[in-house]
């Protein structure tokens, strides 16, 4: 087994409320090694969203331990960089400045940083949308663009933060084709957060099973179709049976 | 056999001039005519009393005479001058607190009910006493209409710092970015819809205090002419300055309107 990338040991996390503290997440052990793609699935609530912010260093663990390669997690950095749900495009920027806005702490040179911008706009398709601002662009489009700007940085971390929740369903299932392509050539390590089994089991080559709150690991599944993975694997038996499994899981713990 | 182009080109013409007579800018001058028309005739009728009202073709004379002589320029400048530096040091002060206490919280937490007390103050009150202090020159006016203006710069830049979305602070936050450097890349950006909201109400609650201040004392000033000529009962004088203060108050909302549209081309 390869060296581990992302070690989690042990992670607690509780909110405090009215009623007093809401344990969210209690007790996540879990690994990744490095090129890997792992999927969370959990019901709505679950804490997976809350569990991705404590590996971008967003948040805090109350307990417990998060490592990236060796090193503590602690704040957060580019190397981890995130596709929110919500896009979080800088809405008085173009295309290709949101792009910038993420390489911006980079400490590379002007030059590359554009020609590192254009490179991943291509990449992701949006070559000639440049200069267009997010409210001329559609949801799909849009999450292109939060796509290009976490991938442009060359994160040791990718983490997808229900990336294709916004998005409408004919368009979904384009983008995560697209995003697996691209992950999958540039051996990307992914940490993918979804409630979404199909999109879990399709970009995943593990899917680990989150119960409802306060979440803990309940399962971890190897996705047994090999990659590169086309759209059509989706109708495949093997994906199929993985899928009725995963279903049968989580309606378990619900 | 089709319709000769030449045909059709004659035909459109009445159509343009139709066009042309129901456009909203048309139907707004033949409005204006209207009310002139009305307001003139009504005059020499004797259905208005002149006394008060005067005639547009009155106004008209004294308005000429007055930018024939430089009686306007000078006015204006006088009035113009505390205007703009009172308008300016309010904008740089207010957008620079406000927005301060938007995002450093407990600075925000500590002066926020003094600007809420001199917020709902009504601060041409504060008049007598600058005065007092101050003497009536120009000095005394661009107090008061930094008074006027400080407040809702100040209350926007707040709001608007304020509400900066979570998520976006979020995003700089992931890419690397300081509590500094998140300030003048997300939060300043995403208040200036608020800023420039603030400004423009700022810069219209301005107009009314330099020209209530100049009735109440000023040597010179488009509001001080307004009290001189309506108190020695120039009324022809008296409408001339008030129809030119209320142009410059329209040329400085349109102003904001285009300063507005140009700072949200991406909106």
């Amino acid at each position: 087994m390869e060296e581990p990338s992302l070690e989690v040991i042990g992670v607690t996390k509780s909110f405090p409320t009215a009623q007093g503290r809401l344990p969210v997440l209690d007790g996540i052990d879990m690994s990744q090694a490095r090129g890997e793609v792992v999927s969370i699935v959990g019901a709505s609530g679950s804490g997976k969203t809350t569990f991705l912010r404590l590996v971008a260093g967003l948040e805090e663990p109350d307990s417990g331990a998060l490592k990236l390669d060796g090193r503590e997690i602690d704040g957060p950095t580019p190397e981890r960089s995130l596709i929110f749900q919500q896009f979080g495009l800088m809405p008085w920027l173009s295309v290709l400045e949101n792009v910038l806005f993420g390489l911006a702490t980079s400490g590379l040179p002007k030059d590359e940083q554009r020609d590192r911008a254009n490179d991943v706009i291509g990449r992701v398709g949006l070559q000639g949308f440049e200069d267009f601002h997010p409210k001329a662009l559609s949801g799909g489009m849009q999450q292109r663009v939060g796509i290009a700007r976490a991938l442009a940085v060359e994160p040791r971390l990718l983490l997808c933060d229900e990336p294709f929740a916004s998005v409408d369903a004919m368009t979904r299932q384009t983008m995560q084709t697209d995003l697996l392509h691209i992950v999958t050539q540039q051996k990307v390590t992914v940490l993918l957060v979804t409630h979404d089994i199909e999109e879990a089991l399709f970009l995943g080559d593990r899917v680990i099973v989150f119960s409802s709150r306060p979440a803990r690991v309940i399962e971890e599944v190897e996705v047994a179709i090999p990659k590169p993975r086309e759209h059509s694997v989706r109708v495949s038996t093997g994906f199929q049976e993985q899928r009725a499994m995963l279903w049968e899981l989580l309606q378990a713990t619900a | 056999m089709g319709t000769p182009p030449g045909d059709r080109l004659e035909t459109s013409e009445p159509a343009r001039l139709r066009a042309f007579a129901r456009s909203p800018g048309t139907l707004s001058l033949l409005i204006l005519v209207a009310i002139l028309a009305g307001w003139e005739a009504g005059g020499r009728t004797g259905v208005l009393d002149t006394f008060f009202f005067s005639t547009p073709s009155a106004i008209s004379v004294k308005a000429w005479e007055m930018l024939i002589d430089g009686n306007l320029l000078f006015h204006t400048l006088r009035t113009g001058y505390a205007y703009v530096a009172g308008v300016v040091a309010a904008i740089a002060f207010g957008a620079t607190v406000g927005l301060a206490m938007g995002w450093w919280r407990r600075f925000g937490d500590v002066v926020d009910p003094y600007v809420v007390f001199f917020s709902a103050m009504p601060r041409i009150a504060l008049f007598p006493v600058i005065i007092l202090i101050f003497g009536i020159g120009d000095l005394s006016r661009t107090i008061i209409v930094f008074l006027g203006v400080v407040f809702p710069v100040l209350f926007n830049a707040y709001i608007g710092a304020k509400q900066t979305p979570r998520l976006l602070i979020d995003v700089g936050r992931v890419f690397g970015y300081s509590h500094n450097r998140l300030f003048t890349a997300v939060v300043l950006p995403a208040a200036l819809p608020y800023l420039i909201a603030g400004f423009r109400i700022g810069v219209t609650l301005g107009i009314i205090m330099i020209v209530v201040a100049e009735f109440l004392a000023a040597s010179a000033g488009l509001g001080q002419q307004i009290a001189v000529t309506a108190q020695s009962y120039q009324i022809a004088e008296m409408w001339a300055w008030v129809l030119y203060t209320s142009c410059y108050a329209l040329l400085i909302v349109r102003g904001m309107d285009y300063f507005e549209r140009w700072t949200m081309r991406w909106a």
